[in-house]
């Protein structure tokens, strides 16, 4: 074993270090569990473990205090501290192969779920029975401009919640239209406008008819926002009013410019796939005399003219399909079992966790397995001592 | 010679709780010369899977008094009998005491004050079954979580009434006329709205599928008359009247010659149903768990006593019976596998069983490697705990209830949920080891030699369950993936599964550092119990994420009395060795024996 002498390089290398991190972190995990039962799953996570520092909101007050090391600092503190202890203080023998394995699949396997926080991409599909589908929908909103003059082909302008948010203007590129973005909620509430009602900020649409209320996002984890925002359109320098869109409005709302038809909508941020899916049939099968589920399943053709695939694939509880780098869940259900609800995870790292469960699980046997050999080698020299000694 | 009497004590006490195990396999008599037992041999389908109506006697007669037998009358009622009444003498089983009724308030809505008796009968509650049924319906409106303790009882008193009266209906209609007359006027009118009402009712289904219909068409009688009347005859259902009537008249040969008719027709178009209820009635009846849990006890009590007196024959004699009760155990488990065709754990109950018999495993290899007793008093200590666990779990019912579809899968049952549970047994079982050296080093002497293979037992152990825990914990993230594409959510119960991870990883990181001695190993293996009590029930409690399937109220009180006990007999083991027993005790002062790994 090296003697370390820097005594940053001391602390940064100690046993005491990885303790007081373990130690941080199952203080963390503790917290963010019983959170969940009030902000969620992903609110507790984000408070948390996704954090850099963990905040404490005074109450009354504007002041926002840091009390705790968040997930984010302790993960990498721990990491810091596991490679340079690694190369400072483990000795590279043979009686230590274990160990180098173990520390080596754990770093493997906090880089994967890095790789995946930051690049794994969640969204779904929801297709009734009979319908074809070609895009996924993530949880976010977003605002579409769509020029449907040509009755073939519809043209799709989207602005993200970002951009929405600042409530500014955003020329739509390739069209002559501006938008102007008056108000925007991530959460927001519709009713019918009663004479109590302040007036409507919206001057064309269905908007004039309703009272949009923003309220808190939501935090329940099978919740979903329904964004609102108030919209006016100029093109040409002609305002076409302002109009109201959300995502708890049914049809959508359209004015016309230069002859050329837009339409106006709220939505599910969507992602456009080459390739389609069709429902054939959803199976929900139950146990004879009960209502337990025993399984689910969607059967779904699959149809893709690039690489000229056209197959059925049967999508079930615990058998996705994976396809062009996404895979598919079969994740819910509705509208009287004719609608399944697919997950579509996208995961560059979705291996690595396997990987490096597997190097941790075979340095951790082979470490114990060296250290088992040794006690009882050293019980067994006790044991003949006795014996020797009783003789 | 002094090691020849150990060995024979060893086998002599095993085989007889072996022999005494046997003993609970024998057929029970008959009841009034009625072969009760042939009739609840009888297969049924209920609750989505086949088993003998042996099984759904004992689980309804459970569900509704809490037990499987009950004294009326001074003699003993067991389920057969009890369900036999229900079916066919209502006006008697009605007077029977099978409610349990403990909260004063809901007694008060039946204007009853509490006595020392806690059970009554059908004939007693009717009176107030409006009054029941509209509290109860007040009480089911609120969710299960945020009721009082007297809207859960109302609640579930209703729903046992209201199970009750469905057993009560689930061959005939009571007060109608019997099957008999049921079948030979299937067609006549008003039958059809009868048998809609049969159907509907019914709580289990006794009549097998037609030939060339689907094995799990099995039908209850309302389905089978209507299916009757249309024209199609099942040949269950004229054995069926007729057993109905012999045993409202008390007629011994024909209820048996009925009973032998109904068996020759099901088991004759269904052959393989016969070995599946065969072995399932034996297992209801050999109660391996039960026989176990007293085996353990037995063993513990001898442990205890040859710290006393005669240690060379009463260590032997303990760690036999010990034997005895890990074969009942497993002898048991392997029963469960067969006739769920599914992996061991599948259910909070058979987690317990689970632990137990893993930790038992655990204990018996450690007994045979240190030889000091302190294997067998830990592994028939945590034997005993688990299956207790257990059998205060197994109330809600059918402890082999079909699986939901989202964890229907064979493949990750047997591998993430046997690791990580064996995960756990070695937790509990370093726990128990921690705690007999913290009581021992408190009332006893221990020489610093146990103490020391005392500290490598539990080593051993915390290395044995980091490695389950940990592959437990990920093989569960990759089933995730693989079932919803997301290798970690976050959710409770992976949260607990890594929170055992990381407390195994403290542990042993304190002791290769030399930060914890043997007193501090020890307080923290038995903390290492707490937080596996808690990932185990504890995150079962807060009725979020996916894994709140278990969900349970009760328990409450249970796990925090634990805890509690846990955290005081940390405070015994961190005590200052001045509290400690013995001079040999503080000769073997940590501080003497730094060890490394």
């Amino acid at each position: 074993m090296l003697t370390v002498k820097n005594p940053v390089l001391k602390v940064l290398t100690s046993l005491q270090l990885t303790i007081v991190c373990l130690v941080a972190l199952m203080i963390l995990v503790t917290a963010a569990t019983l959170a969940q039962v009030g902000m969620g799953t992903a609110g507790a996570v984000n408070a948390y473990m996704r954090s850099y520092l963990v905040w404490w909101d005074v109450p009354n007050s504007q002041w926002m205090i840091p009390v705790f090391p968040g997930g984010a600092t302790v993960g990498l503190v721990l990491m810091v501290n596991l490679i340079a202890a690694q190369l400072v203080r483990l000795e590279a023998t043979w009686s230590k192969a274990g160990l180098w394995v173990v520390h080596l699949g754990l770093i493997l396997f906090v880089g994967g779920e890095f790789v995946s926080g930051m690049f794994q991409v969640e969204s779904q599909m929801a297709i009734e029975n009979g319908q074809t589908v070609n895009f996924v929908e993530g949880r976010d909103p977003e605002l579409v401009l769509i020029d449907v003059t040509d009755p073939a082909w519809d043209e799709v302008y989207a602005i993200r919640a970002g951009p929405l948010a600042r409530e500014g203007s955003v020329a739509v590129p390739g069209t002559p239209v501006t938008l102007k973005i008056h108000q925007y909620a991530q959460n927001a509430q519709l009713r019918n406008r009663t004479p109590f009602d302040p007036p409507a900020r919206a001057t064309a649409g269905v908007g004039t008819s309703v009272t949009m209320i923003p309220v808190p996002p939501v935090t329940a984890d099978n919740a979903v926002d329904q964004g609102a925002a108030l919209v006016e359109p100029i093109a040409g320098g002609r305002s076409y009013g302002t109009w109201l869109v959300s995502q708890g409005l049914g049809a959508p709302q359209s004015f016309t410019h230069e002859g050329r038809t837009y339409q106006l909508a709220m939505r599910h941020r969507r992602q456009y796939l080459p390739y389609s899916v069709t429902l054939k049939k959803f199976s929900h099968d139950k146990y004879a005399g009960t209502d337990i589920p025993k399984n689910f399943s969607s059967l779904v053709h699959l149809v893709n003219p690039r690489t000229g695939e056209n197959r059925d694939v049967l999508i079930s509880m615990n058998q996705p399909m994976r396809y062009d780098g996404k895979a598919f869940y079969q994740a819910s259900f509705g509208k009287g079992d004719t609608l399944s609800i697919l997950q579509v995870v996208e995961n560059p790292g979705w291996l690595i966790p396997y990987i490096s469960c597997v190097l941790v699980s075979l340095g951790l046997i082979v470490h114990f397995t060296v250290s088992l050999r040794k006690s009882s080698r050293k019980r067994e020299a006790a044991r003949l001592a006795q014996a020797a000694q009783e003789a | 010679m002094k090691k020849k009497i150990g060995k024979y004590t060893a086998w002599i006490a095993g085989g007889l709780a072996l022999v005494s195990a046997l003993l609970m396999l024998r057929a029970p008599g008959q009841v009034r010369g009625l072969d009760v037992d042939g009739f609840v041999r009888l297969p049924v389908l209920e609750g989505g899977r086949l088993k003998p109506l042996d099984s759904t006697a004992r689980n309804a007669l459970l569900l509704i008094r809490g037990q499987q037998s009950f004294r009326h009358q001074d003699r003993t009622v067991g389920s057969g009998e009890w369900i036999l009444d229900v079916l066919f003498r209502p006006q008697v089983a009605d007077l029977q005491p099978i409610f349990v009724i403990d909260n004063p308030d809901v007694l008060g809505v039946m204007k009853m004050e509490r006595t020392k008796d806690r059970y009554y009968s059908f004939r007693q509650i009717i009176p107030f079954i409006n009054e029941i049924q509209r509290e109860a319906n007040a009480a089911q409106a609120i969710e299960a979580k945020l009721r009082t303790p007297y809207q859960s009882a109302v609640a579930n008193l209703f729903e046992r009434l209201y199970l009750y009266h469905r057993l009560k209906n689930t061959i005939q209609l009571e007060n109608q006329q019997g099957l008999a007359a049921e079948i030979a006027g299937a067609t006549a009118p008003g039958a059809a709205q009868r048998q809609a009402t049969l159907a509907d009712l019914a709580y289990f289904r006794p009549i097998p599928p037609l030939p060339g219909q689907k094995a799990e068409a099995w039908s209850n009688t309302g389905e089978a008359l209507r299916a009757l009347a249309m024209g199609a005859v099942n040949p269950g259902l004229d054995p069926m009247a007729r057993i109905a009537w012999a045993y409202s008249v008390q007629d011994a040969p024909a209820f048996n010659k009925a009973v032998k008719d109904l068996q020759i027709a099901t088991f004759g178009a269904w052959p393989e149903a016969q070995t599946h209820v065969d072995h399932e009635t034996t297992f209801n009846r050999a109660q391996p768990f039960y026989v176990g849990m007293a085996i353990y006890v037995l063993a513990l009590l001898m442990v205890f006593g040859s710290w006393a007196w005669k240690p060379e024959i009463l260590r032997p004699a303990a760690f036999g019976l010990l034997c005895a009760g890990a074969i009942v155990q497993t002898a048991g488990l392997v029963s469960r596998i067969v006739l769920q065709g599914r992996p061991p754990v599948t259910n909070l109950y058979s987690s317990a069983v689970f632990v137990g018999w893993g930790a038992v495993l655990l204990g018996i290899v450690l007994e045979r490697m240190y030889r000091n007793g302190f294997g067998t008093a830990v592994a028939s200590a945590s034997g005993f705990a688990s299956l207790l666990v257990a059998h205060h779990l197994s109330g809600d019912g059918d402890t082999m209830e079909m699986m939901r579809a989202v964890l229907d899968s064979n493949f990750w049952l047997a591998t993430h949920v046997t690791t990580i549970t064996i995960g756990y047994s070695g937790m509990f079982l370093a726990a128990a080891i921690a705690i007999a050296w913290t009581l021992r080093k408190h009332f006893a002497r221990v020489s610093p030699e146990i103490s020391k293979s005392l500290l490598g037992m539990v080593y051993g152990i915390i290395a044995f369950s980091l490695f389950f825990s940990f592959v437990g914990t990920v093989l569960g993230g990759i089933w995730a993936d693989q079932s919803w594409g997301r290798f970690w959510g976050w959710d409770p119960k992976e949260n607990g599964a890594l929170l055992i991870v990381l407390w195994c990883a403290i542990i042993l990181h304190a002791r290769w550092g030399g930060f914890a001695r043997e007193r501090g190993i020890m307080t923290m293996a038995i903390f290492g119990g707490v937080i596996t009590s808690l990932s185990w029930f504890g995150v079962n409690m807060l009725g979020v994420g996916l894994h709140s399937y278990g969900f349970m109220d009760k328990a409450f009180w249970a796990l925090s009395g634990f805890v509690g006990s846990q955290l005081l007999l940390m405070a015994l083991a961190m005590a200052p060795r001045q509290f400690w027993k013995g001079k040999a005790a503080r000769a073997a002062g940590d501080e003497a024996h730094p060890t490394k790994a």
